[in-house]
């Protein structure tokens, strides 16, 4: 039952448009890196501005918050999402499949584009591709289960979505310390500094070990949050 | 199925309000196998009514219970309950089949001869491997009452089932639910067209404004309904005269002259008023333009009903 769920989730995540849409996203800081590279070319001129500053500040949650908050939205605007629940599926699994749909696709386009941008520096060798891939996948799964709960509250989760992005995760916690613990993206760089320390800088970071606690329980908090919204709103 | 005793769905004191809105108002009534209508006018609460039937609407005040159990929350119900509600809704990537298909795995069925019988039930073997995005509205119902049915429910719950039909797909649709109903199953259908519920259902309840206006079976229904007055305009020359005229009639209850200098007739009988009218206009030298029901839809029927 799970895989028929997962099977139509990813069916739905991966439309055509959508998938052009998350590819034109990924190709610009790729795009950057390329011209940085080219001209100017210093040891960690691509991780620092690049991938801290654009990909895991910007990229990372938009592309996830496209893809999550369609997972439930796009159910409840064109009311197939009572095509699922008037069926006897406990409402968790639809919540996992929604969840799991979204980090599948989610998870290659970013690592990729995270190793990438990090293999063209200087500063990234070794294993540093490697830490950049598995702390923007850290980032996929908490915002993944952060966005699919925003979907299913508000038909206005893009716009919600963008203000916290923009705001919160990009703005206020690059400046107010203390709020790095209750930021996504100071997770992400805390995780990648705790695996590299070498490659990737500790400026705006937390250690691995609360970064690594608060993604998980901003995960597991979420999904909670999403089971208990699926299960008790009206449905028409 | 429950015993012929027990009611299906049992509605108690259900009321539903969306902040000052009102859409059901207090509404009790039994559900027995067989075929129920849920007849009324657009935006009378019929879909309210029966997603809460369904279990995916949580009711203000008052419970609702299906087969015994508590419809809100309760996920197992649902593999004894289909459900059809009114949005037409597909995945239009996917073909009729599969569609059907995946409602039998979402019911933990793993059953293709079972798929294959839903399938010949709405009568689309044709179209079966096409993507239901190419089907035309009737299809669309049609496999998505497969999907409904797939599991053979107990009970049925099929909000607005005949929209987008066409008169060959009625009568199959008929011949489909008295089956049903033959095998002791509860078939609930809502419509706000009364000659399809009248070929379709045992009993009827008609639901106005959120409130239960009246239950029972179709003739008494109907009965009711061929009571109220009519409202008829009457377009005619010496307009006084006339009027004077067709009040004296035993048929007519009153008469009024309206600003756009027609005569606004109330009856009971508008049969009689169309003899009677030529003949009256004769006598008293007038001429005739025209008589125009004014009054005939349904929602002027229900209220009616609502206000007796």
């Amino acid at each position: 039952m799970i895989g028929a769920l997962f099977m139509l989730a990813l069916r739905q995540a991966a439309t055509r448009r959508k998938i052009a849409l998350l590819i034109i996203l990924a190709l610009l800081p790729l795009g950057l890196a390329v011209i940085l590279d080219a001209t100017v070319g210093e040891a960690g001129g691509l991780i620092g501005p690049v991938l801290e500053g654009l990909v895991i500040s910007v990229t990372l949650p938009i592309t996830v918050m496209v893809l999550a908050t369609g997972a439930f939205g796009n159910e409840v605007e064109d009311r197939t999402l009572s095509l699922l629940t008037t069926k006897p599926v406990p409402r968790w699994t639809i919540v996992l499949a929604k969840f799991v749909a979204t980090v599948a696709v989610a998870v290659p386009l970013m690592a990729i584009v995270a190793a990438v941008i990090t293999a063209m520096d200087a500063d990234g060798a070794g294993n540093a591709p490697v830490v950049a891939a598995v702390a923007v996948s850290v980032g996929v799964v908490a915002y993944a289960s952060a966005f699919t709960w925003l979907g299913l509250l508000t038909t206005r989760a893009l716009g919600f979505g963008l203000v916290y992005v923009l705001l919160w995760e990009a703005l206020i916690t690059s400046f107010l310390s203390g709020t790095r613990y209750l930021s996504i993206r100071s997770y992400v760089l805390g995780t990648a500094h705790g695996l590299n320390d070498r490659a990737f800088d500790e400026n705006l970071t937390i250690a691995m070990a609360p970064a690594l606690v608060g993604a998980a329980l901003v995960t597991v908090v979420f999904f909670l949050l999403t089971v208990r919204r699926l299960s008790r709103m009206d449905i028409q | 199925m429950t015993g012929s005793s027990a009611p299906a769905v049992e509605v108690q004191a259900v009321s539903k309000w969306y902040g000052s809105v009102v859409a059901v108002n207090d509404v009790s009534f039994d559900v027995y196998p067989g075929v129920t209508g849920i007849l009324g006018p657009n935006g009378a609460g019929k879909t309210t009514l029966l997603s809460m039937m369904c279990g995916l609407v949580k009711p203000s005040r008052g419970s609702v219970r299906v087969l015994g159990e508590e419809a809100q929350g309760n996920i197992g119900l649902y593999r004894r309950i289909g459900v059809m509600l009114e949005h037409d809704v597909l995945y239009p990537f996917m073909t009729g089949r599969d569609f059907v298909r995946l409602a039998a795995r979402l019911q933990g069925m793993n059953d293709e001869e079972a798929v294959d019988r839903a399938i010949h039930a709405a009568n689309l073997e044709d179209a079966q491997h096409r993507p239901t995005g190419t089907y035309s509205r009737g299809m669309r119902q049609r496999i998505r009452l497969a999907g409904a049915i797939v599991h053979e429910p107990d009970v049925l719950i099929l909000d607005e089932p005949l929209n987008g039909t066409d008169p060959r797909q009625r009568v199959e649709f008929g011949d489909f639910v008295a089956r049903l109903s033959g095998q002791g199953k509860a078939i609930l259908i809502s419509s706000h067209i009364l000659e399809e519920v009248e070929a379709l259902a045992d009993r009827i309840l008609l639901v106005v404004s959120g409130k239960l206006a009246a239950a029972g079976g179709f003739h008494a229904i109907r009965e009711k309904l061929d009571e109220r007055p009519f409202q008829v305009r009457i377009g005619a020359s010496k307009q006084r005269e006339m009027a004077a005229a067709l009040v004296a009639l035993e048929a007519v209850e009153s008469v009024s002259l309206d600003e756009s200098g027609g005569i606004e007739v109330l009856t009971r009988n508008v049969a009689e008023l169309q003899r009677m009218a030529p003949k009256l206009a004769q006598d008293i030298g007038s001429r005739l333009y025209r008589i125009e029901p004014l009054d005939d839809s349904l929602e002027s029927v229900f209220s009616y009903v609502v206000q007796r």
